[in-house]
């Protein structure tokens, strides 16, 4: 009885994944299907004549989908170091150290994320074209990092609360300097989890196109910026080859900090 | 040490407080005062206006974002308490090979996607009819706000799990253990022993969601027909049809407020547990 | 790390700037068509024509937010010496602004092909004088679109629209105002239809009152839609025509032309542009009024408003309705290519029900009436 029951349970599991698998998948698949169709209508359920035609004209000479896809991913690393670098320093006082109005600085954090941007990124620009920054990577990197801010501090904020404050003060009484301490023990030791954040930052980066368009074009042109016109032109083809081309740095990039990942670090997320 | 170290902390947090407030504080002032301003003088018309106009458009947009929120949370639960409290290996296995990946997609692809997946004659409902599930005249279109939920749940919800699974496997299995031997179902112990000791951690990711699909243009745009439709495209609209950009911010500052309200549910725990400490 | 960081991106700053002695920047609101006809087809013969030279196009995105882009950009840019672009592709509405706000050069004198463009566009956007600011670079029109199999008599007055739609429920789709101009199209097309003296709103001048006038057709047009499928988008009611979940509905005629070119509609679809006519707009080639390479960017529209690259590129490339006067395109193109462009709608029903959009106040005045009284 209880085998019956056992494997019963088991094909409900298996039937219930094969649901959650297709509705993950499906729309991804439809992806690929777009980007080798070439025609594609109604009455057909699948696509008429599949080749590589898009493909090509997204890596014709002159498509620069290479070049764009090189910034992107520079500007997304560029991003992720400027956003750790910030979140470093702010995250361990966040965490360690008595801070007055401690949520509200968390919050402010959060703010860039929360008010729609077009507005916004209006009035930064003019403050870069002010400044003769407009059309730099470095502009772009900022407009970036103030972004994906949000993510990093927060999950720097929770891999130093993770920390056992026994170790540092341990090290503190075999005579380490504070600065030491902190560089030998409580950094390495919050490492995986501050990295960790560098997904987010990076996948935040790497989709962004309000901001570069207002701060780096013409002179700065990332992937998303040629997927916009795509997809909101509805060329299926084209901005279903970009996606699939954006999605490689992305699961590299994930796979890459996955190695450092640590579980208890995520537990702490905004405490 | 303490004052010192009150000024390490200020001091420490600076540089990444005074690039929000230089690129987002400072820009954002304008914004507040074109939408409560009219030639120099203080007025409310802007918002009046947006009411007028748009009023179901904000319900519309906090029932969606509620909504999909509601949903995210049950299926990142769903998802994560399976990766920790799973005992088949390889179904574990596969979950976790299969659930990260629309955090990959960004929204304005994943909005395209879902168009053509969710519509009427759409992949999904195809293969339904070719598997015959349903009749080719039952088919729906999906694309109107169940489209935007649906498409907001699909990408949120790695984003919730990975953060909610990473918090699970890290609460001491002893206790998780001893509900199982005490025979409790592993949705009794999810629910009751797991769940409680993770919320902040899913609090936080489910506000991180609110707020990010409050900003999302491409969704609603692309997904669903205009009417009603989410402040966002109304605020694009705005912009793009009329140039009038004291409307839009009347709007911006009222998505401002509604995420403030739910940012508001995260303050009250911070400032809860900071008393506690 | 953080002066690592800033030497980086200093390092890629000059990396990026560009080696070539001049770049010529241009910017197009459009569809992503239009940007690799800049990138593929016109850039690279101007650099070929022009040594040393390098085109960089941009695209701003579809429809009019494209245009508002670019606007937004080039006021941010106000206190610059020069702007980031030489040479701007935007719509009317744009346009109009643009000029009143001193954003654009008065070029056209300077460009010999501007005497080949006479037509009414090239004066006027939308009630603002805009001769003198812009050479067009193509027409484009709505016109319904609709599925030869499924609709074997389609209607061709609006009056006889409506019924069609009553009488076959959610066969007829259109994407309301806010996803994209062809949704805006059909709308002025209504009040047109319905809405008393089109004549008028296309002419000026502008009267407040009038809009009071529309109460009628914007109540018809209420109960219209509770029989239409509201679409996302332009692409969105071309995608629906696509799977065959609508028969019909208004579409710009190039994207039209270029979805079935890229094999994203079925074959028999067919174009029709009912009367009393829908309205179409130009797209515009401006230089902005502070751009750093003014003579390259006059140069530039010179040889994209020649009549052999509006017959070569324009109409044989893109299937679009040529920018300067047809009759300059004699000789330059077969009868064949010329013929493709009219095989649906004839250069007669282009004259007649050919429209041009309303003057922006009554643009506007139409849109905030379709908000107020139809759609909330």
């Amino acid at each position: 009885m209880t085998r019956i029951a056992s494997s019963a349970r088991l094909v409900l599991a298996v039937s219930l994944l094969a649901a959650f698998a297709f509705v993950l998948l499906g729309p991804i698949l439809n992806l690929a299907l777009w980007s080798v169709a070439e025609r594609w209508y109604t009455p057909h359920k699948l696509p008429v004549t599949y080749g590589t035609r898009y493909w090509e004209q997204v890596f014709r000479p002159t498509g620069d989908a290479m070049a764009s896809l090189g910034t992107s991913v520079w500007i997304a690393v560029l991003t992720v170091v400027f956003a750790l670098a910030l979140s470093i320093p702010a995250g361990y006082a966040l965490a360690r150290l008595k801070l007055p109005m401690r949520a509200l600085f968390m919050l402010m954090f959060l703010l860039p994320q929360a008010f729609p941007s077009v507005a916004i990124y209006i009035n930064v620009a003019r403050i870069f074209y002010q400044l003769g920054i407009n059309g730099t990577v470095f502009a772009v990197v900022l407009v970036h990092t103030t972004h994906g801010l949000v993510f990093s501090v927060w999950i720097a904020a929770a891999a130093f609360a993770a920390v056992d404050k026994d170790l540092e003060l341990a090290a503190r009484n075999m005579g380490a300097s504070p600065m030491r301490a902190f560089l030998t023990v409580t950094l390495p030791l919050a490492a995986p989890g501050i990295l960790a954040s560098g997904i987010f930052v990076f996948l935040e980066s790497l989709d962004e196109f309000t901001g570069t368009f207002f701060v780096g074009v013409p002179q700065v042109t990332t992937l998303p910026l040629l997927l916009y016109n795509a997809a909101m032109g509805g060329n299926y083809q084209v901005a279903s080859i970009t996606a699939l081309i954006l999605l490689v740095p992305s699961v590299l990039f994930m796979l890459f900090i996955e190695r450092f990942l640590r579980a208890d670090v995520l537990a702490k997320v905004g405490a | 040490m303490n004052l010192s170290q009150r000024h390490l902390g200020l001091i420490l947090i600076a540089p990444g407080l005074m690039l929000v407030a230089a690129l987002f504080l400072y820009p954002l002032g304008f914004s507040l005062v074109s939408a409560f301003s009219k030639d120099g003088s203080f007025t409310l018309e802007w918002f009046s206006k947006a009411f007028e106009l748009y009023s179901t458009d904000i319900v519309f947009t906090v029932v969606i974002v509620v909504a999909s929120c509601a949903l995210t949370a049950l299926a990142a639960i769903i998802i994560a308490g399976t990766l920790t409290l799973g005992e088949n290996r390889y179904i574990v296995g596969t979950l976790r090979a299969l659930y990260r990946w629309p955090l990959f997609i960004p929204f304005i692809v994943a909005a395209q996607c879902m168009r053509t997946f969710l519509a009427k004659n759409g992949l999904m409902n195809n293969t339904f009819v070719s598997m015959g599930l349903i009749e080719p005249l039952q088919a729906v279109s999906f694309l109107d706000w169940r489209g935007i939920i649906a498409t907001f749940v699909w990408k949120q919800t790695p984003f919730v799990a990975l953060l909610l699974a990473g918090a699970l496997a890290s609460i001491d299995r002893a206790t998780l253990e001893a509900g199982r031997n005490l025979g409790a179902s592993r949705v009794r112990v999810l629910f009751e022993l797991a769940l409680p000791q993770v919320m902040p951690t899913l609090m936080v990711a489910l506000v991180l969601s609110f707020v990010t699909m409050l900003s999302v243009l491409s969704v609603p745009m692309m997904v669903s027909g205009s009417q009603p439709t989410m402040l966002t495209v109304d605020m694009a609209f705005r912009i793009n049809a009329y140039g009038d950009y004291a409307t839009a911010n009347a709007l911006g500052v009222i998505t401002y407020l509604i995420s403030a309200g739910a940012a508001i549910l995260y303050l009250k725990r911070g400032l809860s547990e900071g008393a506690a400490r | 790390m953080r002066i690592l960081t800033i030497a980086c991106s200093l390092a890629a700053l000059m990396a990026a700037s560009p080696l070539a002695a001049q770049t010529l920047n241009v910017a197009s609101a459009g569809d992503q068509n239009m940007v690799d006809y800049v990138k593929d087809y016109l850039g690279p013969m101007f650099e070929k024509a022009n040594p040393g030279v390098k085109v960089v196009s941009v695209g701003t995105g579809a429809g009019d937010s494209g245009s508002q882009k670019i606007y937004e950009k080039l006021d941010a840019q106000k206190g610059s010496a020069t702007t980031d672009f030489d040479v701007v592709v935007i719509h009317q509405k744009a346009t109009g602004q643009m000029v009143k706000e001193g954003l654009l050069d008065k070029y056209t004198a300077n460009v010999a092909t501007a005497k080949l463009a006479t037509g009414e566009a090239a004066r006027n956007a939308l009630g603002t004088d805009v001769s003198g600011f812009v050479i067009p670079m193509f027409q484009s029109q709505t016109a319904l679109a609709y599925n030869a199999d499924m609709v074997k008599a389609p209607p061709s007055t609006f009056a006889e629209l409506a019924d069609w739609a009553k009488k076959n429920p959610k066969q007829f789709g259109y994407n309301g105002i806010k996803g994209g101009m062809s949704g805006v199209s059909f709308v002025a097309g209504w009040v047109y239809a319905f809405g008393g003296d089109a004549e008028k709103l296309m002419k000026g001048p502008y009267d407040a009152a009038t809009k009071t006038t529309w109460d009628k057709a914007f109540a018809d047009l209420k109960e219209f839609n509770k029989v239409a499928t509201i679409t996302p988008g332009n692409a969105g009611t071309l995608d629906m025509l696509n799977r065959g979940e609508i028969a019909m509905g208004p579409v710009w005629v190039d994207m039209f032309y270029s979805w079935q070119a890229d094999g994203k509609l079925p074959p028999n679809m067919k174009l029709k542009l009912i009367s009393p006519g829908m309205p179409g707009q130009p797209m515009y080639y401006a230089v902005p009024a502070k751009a750093g390479q003014k003579k390259l960017a006059e140069a530039f529209i010179a040889l994209a408003t020649s009549p052999q690259v509006q017959a070569d590129g324009i109409v044989k490339k893109f299937n679009w309705y040529p920018g300067i006067d047809a009759a300059n395109l004699e000789g330059k193109l077969d009868k064949a290519a010329w013929d493709k462009l009219f095989v649906d709608v004839t250069p007669a029903d282009l004259a007649k029900n050919g429209k041009a959009f309303p003057i922006a106040p009554y643009f506007n005045d139409i849109l905030e009436g379709y908000e107020k009284k139809v759609s909330n």
